[in-house]
């Protein structure tokens, strides 16, 4: 099961997924990061530093979502990845596209 | 059911459903407190890969107008004696339609299709086949030093 939080602060929305982030849960993160996109916030941060399961899907709703905020002209970065969490980012080479941050508050500095 | 030997993990037979995931994740998370020989490493691999199978599964393995009542999964996982994990996962659906040997990860862009690239990546091997009316995968994760 699992718990999105959504926070908005100075135009960059924070949204931080609490629990696996697995079939089920990864179409509620989908939906969510559309959902902020669609509202009119182009600069997303995912907190991933409660996360505790990531699986493909998952990872499939971070691409669509950093895909969603390209277009409407932002990014979407991830931060505080876990340690199951970075293995799966290893793993897939996603790390090439989603650059795991070291913190939410200056993940878009750079 | 009950092809891995070696120390017994884990036993579950269960309704083929996007649920099927937590149950069996649950249950793994308890399990582990009674096998300190498997690292960290291993079981995150393993439940990784574990994971996408039953995702691919409950996802792909049966027929629209199967009826929810008759899917059904079984899985099986022991510890190898010496830090590693096999498994094997049964489910009563349509044979699947794929070569293991083909599976590679798509580009980073991609918003799927990664699922048994990635289960293939996490594991030191991945095999399917057809048994009777059954669809068989077995899993094997090595301890890695």
């Amino acid at each position: 099961m699992i718990e999105i939080d959504v926070s908005t602060e100075r135009d960059i929305a924070v949204v931080v997924p609490r629990g696996r982030l697995n079939m089920v849960a990864a179409k509620q993160l989908r939906e969510t990061l559309a959902e902020v996109v669609a509202g009119g916030t182009n600069r997303v941060v995912v907190d991933l530093g409660e996360t505790t399961f990531l699986d493909s899907s998952g990872l499939g709703a971070l691409v669509s979502g950093l895909k969603a905020a390209r277009q409407a002209g932002g990014d979407l970065r991830v931060a505080r990845p876990t340690p199951e969490v970075l293995a799966v980012f290893q793993l897939t080479n996603i790390d090439k596209v989603l650059r795991p941050r070291p913190d939410v508050a200056s993940a878009f500095d750079v | 059911m009950s092809e891995p030997t070696g120390r017994p993990v884990a036993r579950l037979e269960l309704p083929a459903d996007p649920e099927a995931l937590d149950t069996a994740h649950d249950a793994l998370d308890a399990a582990w407190v009674e096998h300190p020989e498997i690292g960290t490493g291993e079981r995150l691999r393993f439940v990784t890969a574990l994971m996408e199978i039953l995702g691919n599964v409950v996802e792909h393995a049966y027929a629209v107008d199967a009826r929810a009542d008759e899917r059904r999964l079984a899985v099986v996982i022991d510890g190898d004696g010496a830090g590693g994990l096999r498994g094997r996962i049964e489910d009563n659906g349509q044979p699947a339609a794929l070569d293991l040997s083909d599976v590679v990860m798509p580009d980073a862009d991609a918003e799927s299709g990664r699922g048994l690239a990635l289960a293939i990546a996490a594991l030191d091997d991945l095999s399917y086949e057809r048994v009777g009316s059954r669809n068989v995968w077995t899993l094997r994760c090595e301890r890695r030093p």
